[in-house]
């Protein structure tokens, strides 16, 4: 659990953030926001993956679905950003609810593909989706000013982390933890099961729909190649994984880190990204299965012994 | 007496094999009652029929009047029924206060709804089965003797009215019996029903106010320890008949 | 009617190269307990080499099946035996992050060498067909077919009928009780990797003849393996004869009567299904 020192130094560095666009140059600021919203779907991640151990390969639905919640209610029905971002956020929920019920009575790595397999076919439902601007897309009206969107994120991110900060320490939290270290268990024990995981489901869906509704209307465009982008998944997933799953802060730790280093390499070199999030996963797996968070805690005690120890109980 | 769990003709069939076939029996609150058989007699597919982890091809399961066959097992806790498995199955990522924990914040009535008071509770419990010094210990790190006293904490710190006790003493030396047995009379002392499966008969004898018997999934004996152990039907059950 | 016909037919041959597709995906999974999100990614390796003995040395396609095979079983085999088996033990949502970040390495390689263009493998029999029953069926679909059933035939074949296979399903059921016996199960995993990266090989070389190729083509192509495999079932070797001829089919029928852009919807729709209600597939058991 939590010591008062981190959450002192949280509130520190969120303040410290919210001056960034006064401070910074617009690359800086644009990174800062993108950097932000991943940092958020890591966070959403975190709680059915992360807490519940159901292990979402298909979140960057809810991502898609905020987005054209958003956009659709702002270029079609000509509403505001905030009805726009509120029905993609609705929307996102819903589809929580509806996908997940049935969905969440798989376990393992069927739930993984199930999720995989619907964030596949939402593309292909959404292009056929003449309200949606089918292959090509829609076009969001234009809003001038990065600052108000990197804001919006920080925004976004804190009350996704605050809301993790709650789970951590309430009884919900421990039921999915429960869930996810033995489901069956925790039902004997008296965890409504069902309830819980739809619920953990339904506030990652939650908060990665805002994330796509604030990811649109800040780039002005959306179509559904980009909005269900597959590999959106792979990198909630590593940057929660890579920081620590089932703490409060690995997803922020793993998206910052994980994020800069890949900004700085694509600067090198261009589309290094995906080569790197690639090599990062095949080597955290393998060394360091439990995060950055866990290594920090276990290696001032353990030393190197305690990459050989993760080899020597995972190899064949 | 009053009935705490009335058994209906309760039966279950996997595909072919009927491993529990219209058993009935009443359990009396306050009672331990002893639930033998040889191996594969169906004692733990009777056991999770009433807490709910499977349910019945037929039959009735009535708690405190009322009728929980088709009840999940989440409910069938918070109505309290609570149990322990043979394969003892900690929480692996949680520390030994915290397994506890969760049966406090979710037991009878649904428990606790404060983390800090069902941590509370949780401490007393393992004091209870003699646990208390390994509060902080990762639960997966426990030796076999200390994951029954586990087990049996994370049971009571739901609060159980009834106690569903699966083999717990399997595999214990004397000593560890005793302590065992020890802990299980406190628990009756406390008003709380226990139905037992054990193959430990000097268990059975110390502690059962009654015993049942089963065999290939039917009731075969039923009544008081001494006179159900010498019952020849179930000397044959445990030592097969005798080939001429 | 003949329509219709034509349509069950063209599926049925997409479905052979299904089924084969999905064979590689579904003996590592149901053998070993791997599930390879890279998958995709191998059939895309080996269309690329089958597009390469082609255009460059100018050997049939079919003929280059081999190659494609060895090719790709090499690569699969050195994957699991420094790799993979480092992670056999741990929980399966590692295997599948492992993979998952060898699928997108792999495919940011491709391309980088073979670059994102479009390519396409055209025998100069590519267009020639012949009419059966009614229908008219392009050769080299036809030859696919047939190649496709040839060796999910020999694989079943192996897998039950040679000390290879023997060995295989040994360790698939006992660790200990298989090195007891001699085996060496880092070897043996590795060996069985292979075969499903040859035969993920096998189908990229048979795609290559059928349809276009390009670095991506091999996310869309594991999800359809994980749906023939599920829908088939894993626990039958010919689950994924049937999951890939009812894939193929439903594909054909969907692009016909509702249309080409909803093939996609229609196979994940039919797999999450298949999922919720008989997550053993079709030809498992219901309990």
């Amino acid at each position: 659990m939590m010591r008062p020192i981190g959450s002192i130094a949280f509130v520190a560095m969120l303040l410290a953030l919210v001056f960034v666009p006064w401070l910074a140059p617009p690359a800086l600021i644009q990174f800062g926001t993108t950097t932000l919203l991943l940092a958020t779907l890591a966070q959403s991640w975190n709680i059915i993956g992360g807490y519940a151990g159901y292990a979402s390969f298909g979140n960057s639905v809810f991502y898609g679905i905020g987005g054209y919640g958003t956009a659709i209610a702002m270029v079609q029905f000509g509403q505001p950003f905030g009805v726009g971002i509120l029905v993609g956020a609705v929307l996102g929920v819903i589809f929580a609810l509806l996908l997940g019920l049935p969905v969440l009575r798989l376990r393992g790595h069927y739930f993984a593909i199930a999720t995989l397999a619907l964030a596949e076919a939402m593309t292909g439902v959404v292009s056929n989706l003449d309200i949606a601007g089918r292959n090509i897309g829609l076009v969001l009206p234009l809003r001038k000013g990065d600052a108000f969107f990197y804001e919006l994120s920080l925004g976004l991110l804190a009350l996704a982390t605050l809301t993790v900060f709650w789970i951590s320490r309430s009884r919900f939290g421990f039921g999915l933890i429960a869930i996810r270290e033995d489901e069956d268990a925790a039902g004997v024990m008296g965890v409504n099961t069902t309830l819980y995981k739809a619920l953990a489901f339904l506030l990652a869906g939650f908060f990665s729909a805002l994330a796509g509704g604030i990811h649109a209307y800040w780039i002005t465009f959306i179509d559904p190649v980009s909005a269900f982008d597959i590999t959106l998944n792979v990198m909630m997933i590593i940057m929660a994984i890579f920081g620590g799953a089932g703490t409060i802060f690995g997803p922020l730790v793993g998206a910052i880190l994980l994020a800069s280093i890949s900004e700085l390499l694509a600067t090198e070199i261009t589309g290094m990204a995906s080569l790197f999030f690639g090599l990062v996963i095949v080597v955290a797996v393998v060394f360091m299965p439990r995060g950055l968070t866990d290594l920090t805690r276990r290696f001032p005690g353990l030393g190197w012994r305690y990459f050989r120890e993760n080899l020597r109980l995972h190899r064949l | 007496m009053q009935t705490i769990l009335a058994v209906d003709r309760l039966t279950k069939r996997f595909g072919g094999l009927v491993a529990v076939d219209d058993v009935s029996f009443d359990l009396f609150e306050g009672e331990i009652l002893g639930l033998i058989g040889p191996n594969g007699a169906g004692k733990t597919t009777v056991v999770s029929l009433i807490s709910g982890t499977i349910t019945p091809s037929t039959g009735k399961v009535l708690f405190q009047g009322a009728p929980i066959a088709h009840l999940p097992a989440f409910r069938r806790s918070r109505l309290g029924i609570g149990r322990t498995f043979q394969l003892m199955k900690p929480f692996p990522g949680l520390n030994v206060l915290d397994n506890v924990a969760v049966g406090a914040l979710f037991g009878t009535g649904g428990g606790k709804s404060q983390l800090r008071e069902a941590r509370e509770d949780a401490a007393k419990w393992l004091a209870f089965v003699g646990l208390g010094h390994r509060e902080r210990q990762r639960a997966d790190e426990l030796g076999g003797p200390d994951r029954k006293r586990l087990e049996l904490a994370k049971a009571l710190a739901m609060n159980p009215r009834l106690l569903l006790l699966d083999e717990v003493m399997a595999g214990l030396h004397h000593g560890e019996i005793d302590e065992v047995v020890s802990v299980i009379r406190k628990v009756q002392s406390r008003g709380i029903t226990v139905l037992l499966i054990e193959h430990v008969m000097k268990a059975i004898q110390s502690l059962s106010d009654r015993v049942l018997v089963l065999h290939h999934g039917t009731k075969i004996a039923e009544g008081a320890p001494q006179a159900v152990l010498n019952d020849p039907k179930v000397v044959d059950a445990y030592l097969g008949t005798r080939r001429v | 009617m003949s329509l219709l016909l034509q349509i069950v037919v063209n599926g049925i041959l997409l479905g052979g190269l299904y089924a084969l597709m999905a064979l590689g995906l579904a003996l590592v999974w149901g053998v070993l307990n791997i599930v390879n999100l890279a998958h995709g990614a191998f059939i895309m390796l080996g269309a690329y080499t089958s597009y390469y003995f082609f255009t460059l040395l100018h050997v049939d396609p079919f003929a280059a099946l081999p190659l494609c095979m060895l090719t790709v079983f090499a690569f699969g085999f050195v994957l699991q035996r420094y790799v993979l088996n480092l992670i056999v033990r741990a929980p399966m949502f590692n295997t599948l992050l492992i993979t998952f970040g060898v699928d997108v390495v792999l495919t940011y390689l491709a391309q980088i060498v073979f670059s994102a263009d479009f390519r396409v493998v055209n025998p100069s029999y590519a267009g020639a067909n012949f009419t059966l029953l009614g229908a008219t069926i392009p050769l080299v679909r036809a030859l696919a077919f047939a190649m496709a059933v040839a060796l999910t035939l020999t694989v079943w074949l192996i897998l039950g009928h040679t000390r290879l296979g023997r060995a295989v399903r040994a360790c698939a059921q006992n660790l200990v009780a298989a090195r007891l016996y001699g085996v060496e199960p880092r070897t043996v995993y590795a060996l069985t990797f292979g075969m499903g990266a040859a035969l993920a090989g096998a189908a990229g070389g048979l795609y290559g003849v059928v349809s276009q190729i390009n670095p991506y083509i091999g996310d869309p192509l594991t999800a359809k393996s994980f749906a023939i495999s599920i829908i088939g079932g894993l626990e039958n070797p010919l689950g994924v004869v049937v999951g890939g001829l009812f894939l193929g089919i439903l594909e054909s029928l969907t692009s016909l009567y509702i249309g080409s852009t909803y093939t996609d919807v229609a196979s994940f729709g039919v797999l999450v299904l298949v999922l919720i209600t008989r997550p053993r597939g079709l030809l498992g058991k219901t309990t």
